[in-house]
Formats: structure tokens, C-alpha cells, sequence
């Protein structure tokens, strides 16, 4: 019953996040900041306005980006495959690269393109995540996962990894070359409008509920620790968002990468021989 | 049951063009948005994407290569929309006007709603005018978005042709016929 009911809720409970969020990081910055309501305002607001369809594949996508990542989100309320999730999340991916690809404008190709090369960096940790997970719990069920004691002492050096997918997959700096809303405005998101732009926003929503449930994996069964982790990770986030500023698409990849990859398998190696 | 129309004042998303300004006006704008006078506790964004923006804030006196650009812009915003005409270029021209190279303020080309004056004008006047085309915006209809058709013959009034009475909306019964 209250699966069902967080699953549903889902979308809400991103849009609360993203507004407890604009609320900090205007605070951090002296600011008063927009109310903690405000992406639902821009929601009915997005409903009420003309949308602009710009080819039938396009909105399409844009839509199944959507749903795949509510599904993903389900997926992991109901303690499915960890392993399957990760890969539908990768397909939510594709589904909104596709349809940046499906339309002329330049800054959404670009956006399309940047996406690909992000995914590159930020792939094999959460691949390799959920490893570490397997080889701590023997199983890929995250039902499972989330019965066992916490496994944060022992996958330390993968949860540090997964920060940086965290900033990546949220588009916050330093890794937000992604989205980049100076210079490529939005990246792929560009071209939609009204409605359509709505299911993108709300895809936003979704990815932070996702990002932050993985996070509290690494908590196991141990709520109290999650919920700090959730927090503490929340508050580091935004002020690394606010403190450091943007680097370029091959910086990011290079980063990620060799800093990820050494971490990662130095984690996973040692977890082998223990 | 649920009126959706209030939900366009809480908000705005903002596209700001520069027209061939000086950035005068453009540094009082990012003022606006940025601590001291904090425009996004109204919900203000600047989204640099005509796609997804309400309110279009034009600075300069619309030169003669940028004029194009603005009516492309303008055209790619979605209805429900509002310009503002941001310092004294862009409401009449300003110093420049009557330069060759000047088109003299942004209402030749884009039904403007509100006019900010100053040079450079200051961030409470652009506070003001945001505020004051937010009502706008809230007052603007669905009627007011279906776009004009001229189908119906001119009139001969005082030997003056007259277009005023040609104009339909698209959909609306013709009641001469």
C-alpha cells in the first residue's frame, strides 16, 4: 500500500525537493529565494501555455524519457534487480538523446552530444556500484540489499564515485557542461515548450528521487543513517553547486573517468581479496 | 473549478535580448536578478530560450541588423506573452534616434506592453515593470491568443479606406453574411 502510494507520489516528492533546493541555494547565496511551491507553480503554468510541436518523434521521446524514468523509479521502490534498473535508467537517457537528435537546433544536438559523452563518464561506476553491492550482499534485489546491515564502511571508496555521478546526473557544477544553461541553453532540452516542456521538468523531478534512492542503498537497513546520508549528501551537493564553477565537456570526462574508474575498481579489487 | 490563469503571475520566465544596447540596461537587469534585489522570490528565471519563456525583455534601439532577429525571437515565444521596452532606447530611441542605422525603439516591429524609461534605467523601474506586466499577463485570454485573419472587404468611410472592421478571429462566425 504505501509502495504504491510513494510510487504515485513520486513526482511530487521530486518537485518538493526541487524547491526545498532553489530555497537553499538562494539562501547560500543571501537570497530570499522563490517558495518551496514553486516548481508546481511553473507546472500549471506550463500546462496553461501554447506548445510548439516541433516533429511528432520529438515530443514523443520526450514523453517516454518521462514515464521510463517513473518506471525506474517504481522499479526501485518495489526492491527489483538493481542491475536492471540501472540499465532502463539508461534507456530514459536515450530516449531524451534521441530526441535531441530528432530536431535541427544546433544547441540541442550539442546537448545530445555532451549527454553521450557524460553517460560514458558516469556508466561504469553506477555498473560498478552495483557490483560492490553484490559482492556485499550476494544478490542483485535491492529488497535484499535493503535488509542487509550497511555497507557504507566497505564501499567507501565507491560512494565517494558516486557523488560525482550525482553531480553529473542532477547538473550541478562543476559537471553541469550537460545541461549548461549560459551557453548551450539547456542543451537538449531546448526545443521543447509549453506541455511537453512540463514532462522534461518533471523528468527533472524524478531523477533527483532516483539519485538520492541510490544513495540510500548505501545505507542498507538502516534508516536513521540513510536519512543522514540523504541530508548530509544534499546540503555537500549544493554547495559544492554553488562554490566551484562549470568545466569543459572533455575536463569533465577526463575527471570522472580516471578519478571514478581508480576509485571504483580500488574499491572493488580490495573487496575481492578481503 | 481550478483556475489556471493565477498560476501565470507566480512564474515568469524571462527572455532578455539585447538589441543593439550599450549594456547599460543589461547590467541593471542581471542586477536585478542577482542578491540585493532578487528577482526569483517572484519565481523569475532567466532562461535564455524563447521556447519556454512569458515575459521578453528587450534592451537598445533596435539596430538594423538586430531587427530580425527580434521579430524571430518574438515569434518563437508561445502565447501567453508580454515585451517589456526596457531604457530610453528601446521605448523611442533615445539618443539615437533618426540615425540611419537605428529603427527608433522596439514598437515598430513588436506590440510592446510595457515601457521602462531611464538611461540607464534602474533595477526598481525594472522591478516595477516586471510586476506591472505580470497583471497584464494575467488579464490576457484565451480569445487574445487566436491569432488574426483579414478576410473580410475593405470599407470606404469619408473617402478613407478603412481596415479597421476587416479583422476576424480565427474560428468567429462573419455576421454580415
Amino acid at each position: 500500500m504505501i509502495e504504491t502510494l510513494l510510487i504515485l507520489f513520486a513526482p511530487l516528492i521530486g518537485g518538493l525537493m526541487y524547491g526545498f533546493e532553489r530555497k537553499l541555494r538562494a539562501r547560500m547565496q543571501s537570497r530570499q529565494g522563490p517558495p518551496l511551491l514553486q516548481p508546481f507553480y511553473d507546472m500549471w503554468k506550463l500546462i496553461d501555455k501554447q506548445a510548439f510541436i516541433v516533429n511528432p518523434y520529438h515530443t514523443i521521446l520526450g514523453v517516454m524519457h518521462f514515464i521510463t524514468i517513473w518506471i525506474v523509479v517504481a522499479f526501485i521502490i518495489l526492491g527489483q534487480n538493481l542491475l536492471y534498473v540501472i540499465f532502463l535508467h539508461l534507456l530514459s537517457t536515450i530516449f531524451i538523446i534521441l530526441a535531441g537528435f530528432s530536431v535541427k537546433s544546433i544547441y540541442s544536438h550539442i546537448g545530445s552530444n555532451r549527454e553521450l559523452q557524460a553517460m560514458i563518464a558516469y556508466e561504469p561506476i553506477l555498473i560498478m556500484v552495483a557490483v560492490g553491492f553484490f559482492m556485499m550482499n550476494g544478490s542483485f534485489a535491492i529488497s535484499t540489499i535493503r535488509e542487509n546491515d550497511t555497507s557504507l564502511a566497505s564501499l567507501f571508496l565507491l560512494f565517494l564515485a558516486f557523488l560525482m555521478v550525482i553531480q553529473i546526473k542532477l547538473k550541478k557544477s562543476p559537471f553541469d557542461a550537460t545541461e549548461a544553461h549560459q551557453e548551450i541553453v539547456g542543451g537538449v532540452e531546448v526545443e521543447f515548450s509549453g506541455v511537453f516542456f512540463e514532462f522534461i521538468y518533471m523528468a527533472k523531478w524524478l531523477e533527483y528521487v532516483f539519485v538520492y534512492l541510490l544513495l540510500m542503498l548505501f545505507a542498507g537497513n538502516n534508516i536513521f543513517l540513510g536519512i543522514g546520508l540523504f541530508f548530509g549528501v544534499f546540503l555537500l551537493v549544493n554547495l559544492v553547486d554553488n562554490a566551484t564553477a562549470r568545466i569543459k565537456m572533455k575536463h569533465l570526462l577526463r575527471i570522472v573517468l580516471v578519478i571514478g574508474l581508480i576509485l571504483g575498481m580500488w574499491n572493488l579489487i580490495g573487496l575481492s581479496y578481503v | 473549478m481550478f483556475d489556471l490563469k493565477k498560476y501565470r503571475k507566480k512564474s515568469p520566465w524571462i527572455l532578455h535580448y539585447n538589441a543593439g544596447s550599450c549594456n547599460g540596461c543589461d547590467i541593471e537587469i542581471l542586477a536585478c536578478l542577482a542578491p540585493k534585489y532578487d528577482l526569483e522570490r517572484f519565481g523569475v528565471i532567466n532562461t535564455g530560450n524563447p521556447k519556454q519563456s512569458d515575459i521578453f525583455l528587450v534592451t537598445g534601439p533596435v539596430t538594423y541588423r538586430s531587427r530580425e532577429r527580434l521579430v524571430e525571437l518574438y515569434t518563437q515565444m508561445p502565447e501567453p506573452k508580454v515585451v517589456i521596452a526596457v531604457g530610453s532606447c528601446s521605448c523611442t530611441g533615445g539618443v539615437f534616434r533618426d540615425m540611419v542605422n537605428v529603427e527608433d525603439g522596439v514598437d515598430r516591429y513588436i506590440p510592446v506592453d510595457v515601457y521602462v524609461a531611464g538611461c540607464a534605467t534602474s533595477p526598481e523601474l525594472i522591478i516595477d515593470g516586471v510586476v506591472k506586466a505580470l497583471e497584464i499577463l494575467e488579464q490576457k485570454t484565451k480569445e487574445m491568443e487566436k491569432p488574426l485573419k483579414l478576410f473580410r472587404e475593405a470599407t470606404l468611410q469619408n473617402s478613407i479606406v478603412n481596415r479597421r472592421h476587416t479583422a476576424l478571429k480565427v474560428g468567429e462566425k462573419d455576421e454580415e453574411d
